[in-house]
This record gives structure tokens, sequence and C-alpha cells, in this order.
């Protein structure tokens, strides 16, 4: 006959079925109890031992008892909080970390619930971290993750939510599927949230703007069917358009490189080009410069030579003037080739005699007449 | 064995029978119907411990916890002639177990039955609406008033609706494609326009620094022409001053020089008549 801690009548029981184990652990005879059993018989309808009968029905009665009070104790663990009901019923009792007792099974009953840890409710794609071990991949779920946009786009949004329980008793007595209740009302609330914002926010700097806006909604719809709930963060894991657009959408962000890439090109010939002309225009500039100077100089130098000379001629006129003659006379004669035709012989009579080479040098590098 | 043994386990084992069969407990999160051979005998809200007629009465548990109920989604056209898919779902509680026993019964066919409810009044609801004003925010007073709608008609079936609320609002695949389409081209008219508009601005920083190249250059000409002249008439001024003090020796003076400038070197011949403007002071002199 196996004797365990049973619940249920636990003392009646192992007072009844006391016969086996006391006959094995104790050491007495069978005989004895049923001796004791036939005298009891005589006094009394039930257990209670004759004077001189053995105490021992009495001590396994209540040792029973306390074996089975003791399975009223219960632990509750640090970041946990334990409700204790009586016959299903509970009376405010919620009690902290550490060794607590409440009534045995079948007239009490403890849940013990963890206000501590963070659970998370993924919308839009599955996988991560949670589920790593047998699936690396994260799964887009496009059913959940495709949802309208104000301006009735679509944007492909996941998003990862995290809760804790804030009220162990309206978690547990209020709301029946507290998880799945907290999902639905994620993505009722995410779609409400991306129903009305605009498509670029949805996809661009947006998003903190929609992830507290979903925050705040679902804490309050959470809050109207008393969960117990307390929202902990709202996370947009990925944000972005669709994937049957997305071709398009690149080709926007490359369109805007182009554009910058050829605004830099631009500005760098921009940049090339003007010093370089600055350069050029300073060096015309100091060109004429110099080129004014140097026709002061010169005509300085030409003037005071003409001076000097002219005081010198004013002293002697004449012969200077002769003299000043002869000597440019007889360097340009000294060493030219001369025909000197009389004007009566000359003109035309002599002209097509002359060599045409000695003319064309003389044109070419005589340089007549370039001044007066 | 003795008797009285016999008797004890009896008694106990009878005991705890009729304990079993009699004593039942209702949980906090529940509520129950007891039925007396199958009549409706009470209605057990209060959680706690208590005590039945055994064999005679049936005892039928509900929830007294917030339920879900999540019809299947719905197609409906709204006023701007575009499909949409709605699913709804509602949260209720049971507040007359009495009604909902005998109304539905079971979790499932109230399900079945007030989803259909559910989803009437939604269909009712937003085929009034088109598209925009289901995704504003336009979205809760929607959601208001089918959870009016629904409200009225819970207390039928022994429950109360807390609320209504639209989960996922889809447009169908066709029209999906066309929204896609529609971001396509619209994606790629904006990449254009910023292509556009990059060789735009290309165009004007080249023409603008084309602009300040050229101007930078004619007013570097300007100013090197001003400071060309004022050499040349600084230069006149200079020699005229000089030259004019005797212009007649001036002119023989610079005949000289040009004379020499000119005609002196190697290999010039000269075909000449002595009465040529070259001789004139050659003709002069000797004739003296």
């Amino acid at each position: 006959m196996p004797w365990s801690n049973q619940n249920g009548g636990g003392p009646w029981g192992g007072g009844g079925g006391g016969k086996g184990p006391w006959g094995g652990g104790g050491g007495q005879q069978p005989p004895d109890i049923e001796e004791l059993l036939r005298r009891s018989q005589d006094r009394m309808k039930k257990i209670i031992p004759g004077g001189s009968a053995k105490l021992l029905l009495p001590l396994i009665v209540i040792f029973a008892a306390f074996v089975w009070i003791a399975t009223g104790v219960y632990r509750v663990q640090e970041g946990e909080r334990g409700l204790e009901l009586t016959f299903g019923r509970w009376d405010n009792l919620e009690t902290m970390p550490g060794l607590r007792i409440n009534w045995p099974p079948p007239i009490g009953h403890t849940e013990i619930v963890n206000v501590q840890k963070s659970n998370r409710v993924d919308i839009g794609f599955r996988g991560g971290e949670a589920e790593s071990r047998s699936r690396a991949a994260v799964r887009n779920i496009a059913q959940e993750s495709l949802m309208l946009t104000g301006d009735q786009n679509i944007a492909d949004i996941e998003v990862r939510i995290a809760w804790r329980i804030g009220d162990p008793a309206r978690f547990l007595f209020n709301i029946q599927n507290p998880e799945s209740t907290v999902k639905v009302a994620a993505e009722s609330a995410m779609r409400e949230v991306v129903g009305q914002t605009p498509f670029t926010d949805v996809v661009g700097e947006g998003r903190g703007l929609v992830e507290q806006n979903t925050l705040n909604l679902l804490q309050e719809i959470l809050d109207s069917y008393e969960t117990g709930v307390i929202i902990e963060d709202v996370q947009i894991q990925k944000s972005r358009p669709p994937a049957q657009v997305v071709d398009a959408f690149d080709d926007l962000q490359r369109a805007e490189q182009d554009k910058e890439r050829l605004e830099n090109e631009a500005q760098a010939y921009a940049n090339s080009i003007v010093p370089e002309a600055r350069g050029d225009a300073q060096r015309m500039i100091q060109e004429a410069e110099a080129y004014k100077e140097q026709q002061i100089q010169e005509a300085e130098g030409e003037a005071k030579r003409f001076l000097a000379v002219y005081d010198a001629y004013r002293v002697a006129p004449d012969v200077t003037r002769r003299r000043m003659y002869l000597e440019a006379i007889s360097e340009v004669f000294g060493s030219a080739e001369k025909v000197i035709i009389d004007s009566d012989a000359g003109g035309t009579g002599v002209v097509p005699y002359l060599p045409l080479p000695e003319l064309q040098k003389r044109r070419t590098t005589g340089k007549p007449a370039e001044s007066q | 064995m003795g008797k009285a043994l016999a008797a004890v386990v009896i008694v106990v084992v009878l005991a705890a029978i009729g304990w079993t069969s009699a004593a039942y407990t209702v949980h906090q999160s529940e509520q129950a119907i007891i039925l007396r051979f199958g009549e409706i005998e009470k209605t057990v809200s209060e959680p706690g411990l208590y005590f039945r007629y055994p064999i005679a009465d049936e005892i039928v548990m509900y929830e007294k916890r917030i339920l879900d109920l999540d019809p299947p989604p719905v197609k409906q056209l709204l006023t701007d002639k575009k499909t949409i898919e709605v699913d709804a779902y509602a949260r209720y509680r049971i507040i007359d177990p009495l009604v909902f026993f005998q109304r539905v019964r079971t979790y499932n066919t109230l399900e079945d039955r007030f989803g259909k409810v559910v989803n009437a009044a939604l269909q009712r609801v937003i085929a009034k609406v088109d598209l925009s004003i289901l995704l504003s925010d336009n979205r809760d007073d929607i959601m208001q008033q089918i959870t009016q709608e629904v409200e009225g008609q819970g207390g039928s079936f022994g429950i109360k609706i807390i609320d209504v609320r639209i989960g996922r609002t889809d447009l169908p695949p066709e029209i999906s494609q066309n929204v896609y389409s529609r971001m396509s081209t619209d994606q790629e008219r904006k990449a254009r326009e910023t292509r556009a508009l990059g060789a735009e601005q290309a165009k004007i920083i080249r023409a603008k620094a084309d602009r300040d190249r050229t101007i930078l250059l004619a007013e570097a000409q300007r100013q090197a022409e001003i400071l060309r002249g004022e050499g040349e008439a600084e230069r006149n001024l200079i020699l005229g001053d000089a030259y004019g003090r005797d212009p007649e020796f001036f002119d023989f003076y610079k005949s000289m020089q040009e004379y020499r400038k000119s005609l002196a070197g190697d290999g010039t011949t000269m075909v000449l008549t002595p009465d040529s403007d070259f001789f004139r002071f050659f003709g002069q002199e000797t004739r003296k």
C-alpha cells in the first residue's frame, strides 16, 4: 500500500491506511493495532485511544496533518509576487519574495507571477534572438507588416513590443488571454498610428514619434481592459517601403547622390576656374603697370637724351648738325648696297631688271616705314 | 482484518466521495450556473467554496474575465469605391451567465453568432466613410460608433461589449498593386526631378563661375588698358615737353635716328633718286 503525501482527506486517509508504514517503520506488531481497534470499538466509534493503548495513532494523525500543512509552504522568488487564493477566492493577499505559507492544497492555491520579466511581442516578423537556436533567420510576415499609411501608401514595418506585468491580480483575474490581447491591441494601435502618419515620416525621421504614439495608445487600450500590463517599449525594428517598390526608392536615393555629385563637380569646376581667372587678371594688370612704367621710363630716358644732345647742339648748331648728319649718312650708306638712279632716267625703265629676291628680302627683313 | 477497521475505512471513503461530489469551488476568474435536473437553479458569481446536491446538480462554469472575440475579416466597399479588407476584434465579458447559457451556451457559438453582429455593424459604419477618413484621426470615432451599435445587442447574449477595435485594414491585392505602382512612379518622378535639379544646380554653378571669370578678366583688361593709356600719355607728355623746345631740331634729330635704325646694317639695297626726300639734306648740303 503506497503511502504518499496525499491531499484531500489526508488525515483520515493517513489514520485509516496507517497500517503499512506503521508496521514497516515502527517495528511494532500488527496484532497490537487490531487489539487496539477492537478496544476502541468498545468504547467509542472512532479513534480515541485507550489509556494504556499506544499514543501512536494520534501521533500519526498529527504528523500527517503537519505534513499536509507543510505542503502549503511555497517560495516567491525575487521579482515575483504570490497571490494566495482560498477556495478559489482571492482576498487581496499578495505576497512579496520569500518563504510563505498558504492553506494547503485543496483549500488554498497560490498563483505566482513574475512582475519583473520583460515579455516580447513581435509584429510583422518572427524569429530573432528568442528562437535563434532553432532558426536564426528573421522571417517577415507580410500580412502583419504591411500597413497603410496616412497618405494611402503602404509601408513595411516590423515592431517589437516589450511589456511586463504591472498588476498581477488584474493580469490573472481580469483578462483571459493577456498575451494575445497585448498582441492584438498592439497591432491595432500600431495600425491606427501609422494610418495617421504620412509615409515619409513612417519610414523616415517620424519613427520615434510613431513609436511614442503607439506606446501611449496601446497603454491606453490595455488600461481600458484593465489588463494590468505595462508597456515598457515599442521599438520599430524595420520600417521601409514594401519589396515591390524598393527599387524605385533606391533609385531616388541614387538620384539624390547623383544630384550631389553633379553639384560637387560643378563646384569643383567653379573653384578651379575662378581663382585662375583672378590670377590671370592680376597678371594682366601687372603687365599693364609694367608697360606703363616702361613707357614712362623710356620716354624720360629718351627725353633726357634728346635734351642732352640739344643742349650740346645749341652751343654750335651748324657744325653739330652737319656732323650728326654726316655720321648718320656714313653709318647708313657704309653698309648698304646702293643703286642710285637719276630721276630723269629712272622710274619705269630700270625697275623691271631688279632682282625680285632682293626686293623680297628687303621687304621682310628691312621693315621699312615702321616709324616715321 | 477487524470489522472496526473496515468500518472506519468505509466511513472515510464515503466521506471523501461525498465531499468531492458535493463541494465545489468557484475560482476568482469564474462564475457558475447550477442546473438541477437540467433546470436552471441559480448562478454563482462570487468565488469561494460551495456545496451542491450530488448527481442532481450540474455545474456550468463560465469565465468572468474579459474574453476575445475575433470574427473573420470582412470586405467592404467604401464611399470612394475602394474595397478594403477590415479585421475587427471585440473584447467582452459575460455579465449574465444565465442569458448566455440560454442563448449560446458555448464560447464558440457566441463567436460565430455575435461575430456576425460585430461584422455587420462594422460594415454598416465603414460603408459610410472613405479610406482617408478610415485612416485619419476619425478612426477612433468609427470604432466608437461600432462599439455603440454592438453594445445594445450584447445584453441579449448576456455579455457586455468592452470595445470593438479595428485591427488590420488592408487593401485587396489588386488595389495594393495599384498603390505600389503609384508609389513607384511617384519615386521615379522624384528621382527624375532630383537629377534634373542637380543638373540645374550644376549648370548654375558653372555659369556663375564662367561669368565671374569673364568679369574678372574684363575688369583686369579695363584696368590694364587704363594703365597702358596712362603710360603712353605720360610718355607723350614727357617727349612732347622735351621735343617741343626745338621742333625743327627734333625733326632733324629724329630723322637721323630713324635712318640709322631702319637703314643701317648689311644687305640693304638702296634704289634712290638724288632728289628723293631722303636726300633732302644731302642735296642741300652739296649745293652749299
